[in-house]
C-alpha cells in the first residue's frame, strides 16, 4: 500500500491526516511510521524540486532528483538548506513560493543582531498551526486553567518565533496573563498574579527557561516557597545558555521549581524547535524529547555533514520537516544534539528522541531567548543609570 | 500581504551587493526587529556616483533598500536632501501596518545619503560557542 497516494484517492491530504493523528502515531511501531513519513517528506521534496529554482539546481549538482527519493530510507539523501541562508540578503532565492502569497515572517534574533527570517505562505501557516497545537494537545492535554506568561505579548514582538509558538498555550487556556511588558519583567508582580489564581484555578508558568529561573531566583532571595497544583506545568523555549555564556543546568531548575514553586519534577518540560521549522520536539513526563511523527531527523557528522551519524552518537541536527511549502523544510541546523538508541519510551511514545547540547562550536551563540534576555538587561540597567530603582 | 511594489524589488533586488572600496557607508538598524541596512556609495563632490547594499530582515526593508537605492543613484545630494517622507511613502506603495516601520528606514536612509559620514562598517562583535559541544 502506498500511504501518500491511497490517501489521495480518498480525498486526504495525507500530511495532515498524520497531523491529526499524532496521538495513534506516537504508539505505533517505529518502523510502520517512518514508511509514512518517508512517503510525505519525499513528496514534499518533490513539490519543492518541481517549484523552487534555485533547490532545484542545488539538486541537480549534487545529481539527487525525485526519481532518487522514493521513501525513509532515501531521506538522508535530500539535499539541505543550511540555517544561515535564512539570514542572508538574498533569502529571496530559496523561496518556492512568490513574496505575494506569503502571509507571515517570523524570525529569530541572535546576539549579533541580524534576524533569520522565515517567510510562511497559507499552507505553511496552516500547518504550522496544526502542527504545534496538536503537539500541545498530545503532550500537555492543557484544556483549562492559567497560564502566567513569561514572555512578551505577540503585539509588542508579533514576528518573534519563540513568542508567536508560546503564544498558542492563550487559547487552550481558560485565562493568561504576559509578566513580559516593555522589555521589563518584574518576578515580585509574577508572584502576586500566582497568588491570585490560588485555590480557584490550575496554575502553568510559561516561558523561556532564563526567566523562570529569574521568578525561581526571586523566590529564594525572599524565602517564598509557592505551591502549584499537582498537574501544574513548567513549559520552556529557548536556550538554557544566557547570553552572558553562563549555562542554566537543567538538574538544578528542574529542582529549584520543584523546590520554590512547589511542581512536580516531571511536570517540567522542555522544547525544541527552530523559527524555520514548524516543528517543536517536546518533553513527556519522563524528559524525553520526542519528534513529531511526521518529521524526520537526521544527525550529521560535523566534520562532513553528508554523512549521518549512528543514534547515540553526537552530530550536527537536520530537520526534514514536510510542512514548509513556502521553502524547503530540510534545514541543517547549528546545533548539537545526539539521538536516543532506544525508540520505546516509558510513557508509550515510540520514534525518535533528541537530546539537544548545545549550538556548534564557533557559530554565533543565539536565539529569541538571548535576544529577549539581551534586551531587558539593557533596559534594566538603563533604568537604573537614569536612578530609577528596578523592582 | 505584501503589494506589487514590494514584492518585485524582493524577488528582483537592484544594486545588491557588498561594494570594495566605498567612500562612504551608512548603517541603519533597529535593535529590537534587527531589520538591517549596510549602504556603500560611492561619490563625487556633489553627487552619488554609484551604490550598493546588504540588507536583512523582513522583507519589507529588504525591497525598502532596493528601492531607495535606486533613487538615489546618480542624484546630487541637494536632490536627496529635498525628499520628504510622504515621497518615501509613495516610493512603497501601500503598506501593511506591521510593514509601515520601513518608511522610517527607507526616510533614514535618504537622510543619512544627502550628508553621509561614516567611512566604515562598525565593528560587530557578538558571543560565539564556545568548543566542547562535539567532544
Amino acid at each position: 500500500m502506498n500511504f501518500v497516494e491511497t490517501q489521495r484517492q480518498l480525498g486526504i491530504t495525507p500530511l495532515n491526516a498524520m497531523i491529526g493523528s499524532i496521538n495513534p502515531l506516537f504508539r505505533m511501531p517505529f518502523d510502520t511510521v517512518n514508511k509514512y513519513k518517508g512517503s510525505v517528506i519525499a513528496e514534499s521534496f518533490k513539490y519543492h524540486y518541481d517549484n523552487n529554482e534555485f533547490y532545484r539546481d542545488l539538486c541537480l549538482r549534487k545529481e539527487i532528483s525525485p526519481n532518487d527519493i522514493q521513501g525513509f530510507t532515501d531521506l538522508h539523501k535530500i539535499p539541505m538548506i543550511p540555517v544561515q541562508t535564512f539570514k542572508q540578503c538574498d533569502s529571496h532565492l530559496l523561496m518556492t513560493s512568490h513574496l505575494k502569497d506569503i502571509e507571515y515572517e517570523m524570525r529569530s534574533t541572535g546576539t549579533s543582531g541580524i534576524p533569520s527570517v522565515s517567510r510562511r505562505d497559507r499552507v505553511s501557516v496552516d500547518n504550522a498551526f496544526e502542527s504545534v497545537l496538536m503537539t500541545y494537545r498530545e503532550f500537555f492535554r492543557i484544556s483549562r486553567g492559567m497560564g502566567l506568561f513569561l514572555f512578551p505579548p505577540t503585539e509588542e514582538m508579533p514576528e518573534m518565533g519563540m513568542v508567536k509558538a508560546l503564544n498558542i498555550f492563550a487559547g487552550m487556556l481558560d485565562g493568561s496573563a504576559n509578566l513580559v511588558k516593555k522589555i521589563t519583567f518584574n518576578p515580585a508582580h509574577a508572584v502576586e498574579k500566582l497568588l491570585s489564581w490560588e485555590g480557584k484555578h490550575t496554575r502553568h508558568i510559561i516561558g523561556p527557561p532564563f526567566l523562570i529561573h529569574r521568578l525561581v531566583k526571586h523566590c529564594i532571595d525572599n524565602e517564598i516557597k509557592l505551591n502549584l497544583e499537582k498537574n501544574s506545568l513548567i513549559i520552556t523555549l529557548g536556550g538554557w545558555k544566557q547570553f552572558t555564556g553562563k549555562e542554566i543546568p537543567r538538574k538544578d531548575f528542574n529542582e529549584l521549581c520543584s523546590k520554590y514553586l512547589g511542581v512536580q519534577i516531571q511536570n517540567v518540560r522542555d522544547m525544541y524547535g527552530l523559527v524555520e521549522a514548524n516543528m517543536l520536539a517536546v518533553e513527556c513526563r519522563e524528559q524525553e524529547k520526542h519528534v513529531p511523527p511526521w518529521v524526520h531527523l537526521s544527525l550529521r557528522n560535523p566534520r562532513n555533514v553528508l554523512e549521518e551519524v549512528e543514534y547515540g552518537q553526537r552530530g550536527v541536527i537536520a530537520i526534514y520537516d514536510p510542512t514548509c511549502t513556502s521553502y524547503p523544510g530540510f534545514v541543517l541546523t547549528e546545533d548539537v544534539g545526539y539521538l536516543k538508541e532506544d525508540t520505546t519510551c516509558e510513557c508509550g511514545r515510540n520514534g525518535q528522541k533528541l537530546v539537544y547540547i548545545s549550538r556548534m562550536p564557533g557559530v554565533e551563540v543565539g536565539c529569541c531567548a538571548i535576544n529577549l534576555e539581551k534586551f531587558i538587561e539593557e533596559k534594566e540597567k538603563e533604568v537604573v543609570s537614569q536612578g530609577g530603582t528596578n523592582v | 500581504m505584501f503589494n506589487e511594489i514590494i514584492s518585485e524589488h524582493f524577488m528582483n533586488p537592484r544594486n545588491v551587493g557588498k561594494m570594495s572600496n566605498p567612500d562612504f557607508v551608512i548603517e541603519i538598524g533597529n535593535p529590537i526587529c534587527g531589520d538591517t541596512v549596510h549602504m556603500f556609495l560611492q561619490v563625487d563632490s556633489n553627487s552619488i556616483k554609484d551604490v550598493s547594499y546588504l540588507s536583512y530582515g523582513c522583507s519589507t526593508s529588504i525591497a525598502t533598500a532596493s528601492i531607495l537605492s535606486e533613487v538615489v543613484k546618480g542624484k546630487t545630494f541637494n536632490e536627496i536632501a529635498s525628499y520628504q517622507k510622504s515621497d518615501v511613502i509613495k516610493w512603497l506603495g501601500e503598506l501593511e501596518p506591521a510593514q509601515n516601520h520601513c518608511v522610517d528606514i527607507g526616510y533614514n536612509i535618504l537622510s543619512e545619503c544627502a550628508k553621509p559620514k561614516q567611512r566604515k562598517l562598525t565593528e560587530n562583535n557578538f558571543l560565539v560557542e564556545d568548543g566542547g559541544a562535539l567532544t
